[in-house]
């Protein structure tokens, strides 16, 4: 009888250590928001990939700027993950065709989430941007640099559909003035 | 305590049938696991070689991606016709283009025998190339998908068939 009792103990004890091991797995798995990042792009496929910037919106929300795909780093992604009990997970992810032949910016628009967002790649002569509406408003967006240096906006307010992009360099002088066109109905 | 045997039966009965649940759930979520994993793989794909825009709604059961063509794509698919025109047995899938159907699109661009016989018979066709000279069918592949010359004479074999435009002298 007592035999029976310290086997049924230690049978318990062991699936008591087997099931914390896992849970404990399950809720630490996504923690470090750079190996979750890295997990979510490779679930994506989006590999061979480099990042430009990590930006937390709060606490819980992050927008991770990168452009993926050998050798060229042409497709220029925006993903959104959120804090749960469970770590860092994916919420959704754009990805936009933007090559750079011959263009000395280029930039799209996006809903990611509740976020309107603009980004592109630029050269990395360029050390600031200025950014000026038809309707007199004024942004200077982030830079973010990696393979490409790639520039970003978070938009709060009204998005535009057209701006002047006013490209800066490190001794502020003016490298060129560009006009870009934004398709605000993109995707649909 | 001890247990009839009908009772043990039941419970070996009842474990067996748990376990086999258990197993039938795990065997669907793998299976499954590896249909996203597959649809990811070709999603990833289609958006690098036909130069797409995409949006990922979800990843995970139920998969919920799109994908868009940009001006990139257009880039690809005038070259693919601008050749196809002038060479009929390169096939140029209209429908599949129209459809987005990017895998099926993807498939009329496999047959390398095909792409073999179009670049020999644009160097045949063409003036420029002295006798001897020649393509691989990865020639014709890459100036249709990257609009890239990696052979010699390609370049001025397509602009002497009218298929690219002259090279503009500053």
């Amino acid at each position: 009888m007592k035999k029976k009792k310290v086997i049924i103990v230690t049978m318990t004890i062991v699936l008591l250590i087997v099931v914390s091991y896992f849970a404990f797995q399950l809720v630490n798995q996504n923690q470090d928001i750079e190996k979750a990042i890295e997990q979510e792009l490779y679930e994506l496929k989006h590999t061979v990939e480099d990042i430009y910037a990590i930006e937390f919106l709060d606490n819980d929300r992050v927008l991770v700027f990168y452009s993926w795909s050998f050798p060229d780093y042409s497709n220029f992604g925006v993903m959104e993950l959120e804090k749960t009990w469970r770590g860092w997970q994916f919420v959704e992810a754009v990805s936009n065709r933007m090559e750079m032949k011959n263009a000395w910016l280029k930039g799209v628009y996006a809903e990611i989430g509740d976020y309107a967002i603009l980004r592109g790649p630029t050269w990395a002569s360029v050390a600031k941007i200025e950014i000026i509406t038809g309707d007199g408003r004024e942004y200077i967006p982030d830079l973010g640099r990696a393979e490409w240096q790639m520039w970003y906006l978070i938009l709060e307010d009204e998005p535009f559909e057209e701006a002047t992009f006013i490209l800066y360099d490190s001794d502020g002088e003016v490298l060129k003035e560009e006009v870009l066109e934004f398709d605000l109905n993109w995707p649909e | 305590m001890k247990l009839s045997f009908k009772y043990k039966v039941l419970m070996i009965v009842v474990l067996l049938m748990f376990i086999g649940i258990f197993l039938y759930y795990y065997g669907i979520k793998a299976r499954q696991e590896q249909a996203v994993t597959e649809a990811l793989i070709d999603y990833k794909n289609m958006t690098r070689e036909y130069a797409l825009d995409a949006v990922y709604k979800s990843k995970e059961v139920p998969i919920e991606v799109k994908l868009y063509p940009t001006a990139h794509t257009e880039a690809i698919l005038n070259r693919w016709k601008a050749i196809s025109d002038r060479y009929p047995e390169l096939d140029y899938p209209e429908a599949a283009i129209e459809a987005e159907d990017w895998l099926t699109v993807e498939e009329s661009l496999e047959d390398t025998d095909v792409l073999k016989e179009v670049v020999d018979q644009m160097y045949e066709d063409s003036t420029i190339p002295p006798e001897g000279a020649g393509a691989s069918f990865t020639t014709l592949f890459n100036y249709i998908k990257y609009h890239q010359y990696d052979t010699t004479y390609i370049e001025e074999v397509l602009i002497d068939l009218g298929i690219e435009p002259p090279k503009e002298i500053d």
